[in-house]
């Protein structure tokens, strides 16, 4: 392996679903000759693209899992994350770009930016990744980069400026001026590869000088001398690509390629530009937590002969058992060291070390700092930190929504059962956004996730990786429940028949609160014995497991305890937690319970003469349509539905716009729910609970 | 008490049984009162009539970034706060950024009044308000009608008050202002404008800048917003002002509309 960490470059590329990133991938790894033939996605040769790995991904043409892979191109060594596009799996987006140092943000030449390429941007923005954009399927109909270029700055406000201009479009796109060599390339051969530099065509002469002095006036920004040199006529091109870089890495310009994958051309200049543009490990900074030291920030510097932190970020059950990538942010890994996991303490012994190629792999002996690659054998959850022994760092926690949509599954016999418990603890070890819980009442396993997809997904793979087949019940939203109005309680629990008595009064109030919840002691004169706050505490704790309503847990509640009393014999720990318990149901009553339900920010992507039904449709499903967004022959509807409201909606709008539309959504607050539905749910959850009984 | 709560007093209903006031709705109640009536065009005075009627057109006009969209944007708060329909029309921002403008100014409000418990309201008046944006070259009057239609004839959303903002000003503009003026008659409903003037233009409480002259007829009212020794002064520029009428500015901190005093 090689030791130079400014020639190494860790890319995701990120896109809306159907952009084309996973074809672009497959492109990459063909020039780069780690793969010797290329397979489309919705092959017709039964391969699929090497980084669709699995073969519910291949089937669907969407990739899932996002698989780390490895190429060299110019002497520079690259590690791509192929990321999955559609929005239930963002936290598979989200946690490629904490490990990544530079993004390639795919966007269609005719979609332009769609609803998930703003996602998707604003993931790059919470995580600072420089990015530079490639507008594929400059072959299609409709194909219009510039366009997408504008979209860049209107709608993401992108400084973005276009690096080349095409070279005819359509039908008869043939290849891309390069605006820094002012040169035309053209793409040859069977796949491509050949690359011919020519001439840029007399019609294209006058875009091409246009569009190249936008070029400069925009990298001008960040390089004084480049400014001198564009003042005196003569810029020399490492000049323009270094003030390029400047303002790539500070995020403050956005360089678009073009090209199209499938038709194999503008892939190969991409490549130069990841590894002109996009930053090297050693030039982002990285941050770790000392968990000895009160959570302090540490900057981890690249250096491989520091002392090791590293984040596995991924897991992936393998056919030799569990693989883990992994990537270094300082120090060096080393096959045979041992190394601690910093969440649970234990020390590991480094087993076999590989680096990946899709599903394909090869052993290295150490990933050195700024690198990624994958381990065996480590029991580990994604997510966690390895060092050294003898310091204990944390990567900073990565951001995991809570899961919105629940299913009940059942095995459908014995083997099943097995497997289905071993696939279930796999995935939830591989995907913080999945659960899974056995409910005690029904003793169903009930599954929780980001969405109906998210949990399609992993039935699925429990068939076909695991074999267990499971059936399903309904989906079931996540609810909450809270209380809106303030209200008092004063709970005595008294229990003085046999054995030893129990006594504990617990007295004061409860109200609205904008977090969670929160525990307010204003006792005084020790009313209740200081040994027993803690006490009321957790039994006001567990009691918030599960309303009153509907059996959700209890949320944004405030339990203020000015007042009680306790008995010198009778009272204990047991008796305040099971008075407070009492106190919390007096309250909640009293309180005004409501009903929280999941509400998901949907943005629907429809043709302009679908925009009313389409309004109608989210109308119809209790949407607040937030606005509507005019954009020439399409528009993007932006609305708040709730959850339970968005079950089958993708049939719906299929039908009603000839499969023209696309949505995405993703969860945006908990709101109440109006009085009655409220009132139904409440019915049903009765009508349940008489049935259990 | 009686007495007290046939006064419409916000705060009517806040009592409890053992007749105490919990402070935290009666804080929402009163920021829900004073935003209504501290609202941009207290400058106008006459707190209980809206200055602009159904067809008739009002006009912020001012430099670039000097604060029509907040101001319009307080106007139309203090529109939502009374359960009146707002349609903001933006040609020149997504949909996402207008929201941002909304957030950003009640979060300003929200936090000059100390108050953290505002989601309740927020959620009150979101329903309100309709957000409509359009590619500044490729809006016309007929292309916004439609989609108004699309959003009446279903139901959706019935504007009571329209806002337009970044409609570009100049000698072209009179018919689509007066095919706006038919369509705000039809629907019936009052329209505010966000008026970027030339930057040779003078603004003074009165008169009417030469650039925007010729179409002045077209509106009721005009406000000025002009910024000048660390703030931002409103000034009328057309339309009447009433006895009750106040001097107002923005705090060109948080562009949130203040008194003189």
């Amino acid at each position: 392996m090689k030791r130079d960490p400014q020639k190494v470059r860790n890319i995701g590329i990120s896109a809306h679903i159907d952009a084309g990133k996973t074809t672009l991938t497959e492109r990459i790894l063909y020039y780069t000759n780690r793969i010797h033939a290329i397979h489309d996605v919705k092959g017709k040769d039964g391969v699929g693209a090497t980084m669709d790995f699995m073969e519910l991904e291949k089937e669907r043409g969407i990739t899932i899992t996002s698989a780390a892979t490895y190429c060299e191109w110019n002497d520079h060594e690259i590690n791509i994350i192929d990321t999955p596009g559609h929005v239930d799996f963002t936290i598979e987006v989200e946690r490629a770009l904490r490990v990544l140092d530079g993004g390639v943000l795919v966007l269609c030449s005719v979609g332009g930016v769609q609803s998930q390429s703003i996602t998707v941007d604003r993931q790059m923005a919470r995580y600072k990744v420089p990015c530079i954009a490639f507008v594929n399927k400059c072959d299609r109909s409709g194909a219009n980069p510039m366009k997408v270029v504008e979209q860049l700055r209107e709608k993401l406000h992108h400084n973005a400026v276009a690096m080349q201009i095409p070279i005819g479009l359509e039908n008869d796109f043939q290849g891309v001026v390069d605006l820094v060599q002012m040169k035309a390339v053209y793409f040859e051969g069977q796949q491509g590869e050949k690359i011919r530099i020519d001439e840029i065509p007399a019609e294209l002469k006058d875009e091409a000088e246009k569009k190249r002095e936008e070029l400069i006036d925009a990298a001008s920004m960040f390089s004084e001398e480049l400014m001198e040199a564009a003042l005196e006529g003569e810029i020399p091109e490492d000049l323009l690509i270094d003030a390029i870089r400047i303002g790539t890495l500070k995020r403050e310009m956005t360089p678009v390629f073009m090209g199209s994958a499938y038709k194999n051309k503008g892939v190969q200049p991409l490549l130069d530009a990841v590894t002109r543009y996009l930053p090297h490990p050693g030039e982002v900074e990285n941050i770790a937590l000392d968990l000895e030291n009160d959570e302090k920030e540490v900057v981890l510097s690249p250096d491989p002969e520091k002392p090791l932190v590293s984040l596995a970020f991924k897991l992936e059950e393998g056919r030799y058992g569990q693989l883990t990538y992994i990537r270094v942010y300082q120090g060096t890994l080393r096959k045979g060291d041992f190394i601690v996991n910093s969440r649970t303490g234990k020390k590991v012994k480094v087993g076999r070390v590989v680096r990946m190629h899709a599903n394909q792999m090869e052993d290295i002996e150490e990933i050195p700092a700024g690198y990624i690659g994958a381990l065996f054998g480590i029991d580990c959850a994604s997510g966690d930190t390895f060092t050294s022994p003898g310091i204990r760092y944390s990567m900073t926690s990565m951001h995991v929504p809570e899961p919105v949509i629940s299913l009940a599954i059942v095995p459908e016999d014995n083997k099943s059962q097995q497997n289905m418990s071993k696939a279930l603890s796999r995935f939830s070890k591989e995907d913080p956004t999945f659960r899974v819980r056995v409910d005690h009442e029904t003793g169903d396993t009930i599954i929780s996730g980001m969405g109906e997809l998210h949990l399609e997904v992993y039935i699925e793979r429990m068939k076909r990786e695991y074999n267990a087949i499971v059936h399903t019940g309904a989906p079931q939203v996540a609810y909450r429940e809270t209380i809106t109005q303030r209200a008092d309680f004063n709970y005595t629990h008294k229990k003085q028949t046999g054995g030893a008595g129990q006594y504990g009064r617990v007295a004061g109030y409860m109200e609205p609160f904008d977090g969670e919840f929160e525990f307010v002691n204003k006792i005084v004169g020790g009313a209740i014995p200081t040994e027993f706050i803690s006490s009321v505490e957790k039994g006001f704790k567990s009691a918030l497991e599960k309303g009153q309503l509907l059996g959700f847990p209890v949320t944004g509640i405030r339990v203020v305890i000015n007042d009680g009393q306790a008995h010198s014999v009778d009272s204990s720990d047991t008796a305040f937690q099971a008075a407070a318990r009492g106190a919390f149901k007096e309250g909640f009553k009293k309180a005004k319970p409501a009903i929280l339900e999941p509400i998901m920010k949907v943005a629907v992507e429809t043709p302009s003469e679908f925009q009313g039904a389409v309004m109608g449709t989210l109308n119809q499903r209790r949407g607040m349509i937030l606005g509507a967004q005019d954009e020439g022959d399409s528009c993007v509807i932006e609305a708040e539905v709730p959850l339970s409201e968005m079950f089958g909606y993708s049939t719906d709008l299929r039908s009603i716009t000839q499969g023209k539309a696309q949505f995405t959504m993703e969860f945006s607050c908990y709101r109440q729910v109006p009085k009655a539905i409220a009132e139904e749910l409440v019915k049903k959850a009765q009508e349940k609970n008489k049935k259990a009984a | 008490m009686e007495s007290v709560q046939k006064r419409k007093n916000p705060v009517q209903g806040l009592r409890g049984r053992d007749n105490v006031v919990y402070l935290r709705e009666r804080s929402i109640a009163m920021l829900k009162k004073e935003l209504i009536l501290r609202n941009p065009l207290m400058i106008l005075g006459s707190k209980e009539r809206e200055p602009i009627k159904e067809g008739e057109f009002g006009g912020v006009l001012a430099k670039a970034g000097v604060g029509k969209t907040a101001f319009l944007v307080q106007l139309a708060l203090s529109n939502l706060l009374r359960e009146r329909n707002v349609l903001h029309v933006s040609l020149t921002q997504p949909v996402r950024k207008v929201c941002l403008w909304y957030e950003e100014v009640f979060h300003n409000i929200s936090q000059e009044y100390e108050l953290n418990n505002t989601s309740e309201l927020w959620d009150t008046i979101l329903p309100h308000r309709f957000i409509m944006t359009f590619n500044v070259d490729d809006f016309s009057v007929a292309r916004l009608e439609e989609r108004l239609n699309d959003l009446t004839e279903q139901g959706i959303f019935f504007p009571q008050l329209m806002i337009i903002d970044g409609l570009p000003i100049g000698d072209e503009s009179r018919e689509p202002l007066a095919e706006l003026k038919i369509l705000a008659r039809e629907m019936g409903f009052p329209i505010w404008f966000a008026i970027t003037v030339s930057p040779d233009d003078a603004l003074e409480p009165g008169k009417i800048p030469a650039s925007f002259e010729p179409l002045s007829d077209l509106f009721e009212v005009l406000i000025g917003l002009k910024a000048a020794k660390g703030k931002i002064s409103i000034m009328v520029m057309k339309g009447q002002r009433s006895e009750d009428a106040e001097d107002v500015f923005l705090d060109p901190a948080t562009l949130l509309i203040r008194n003189r005093e």
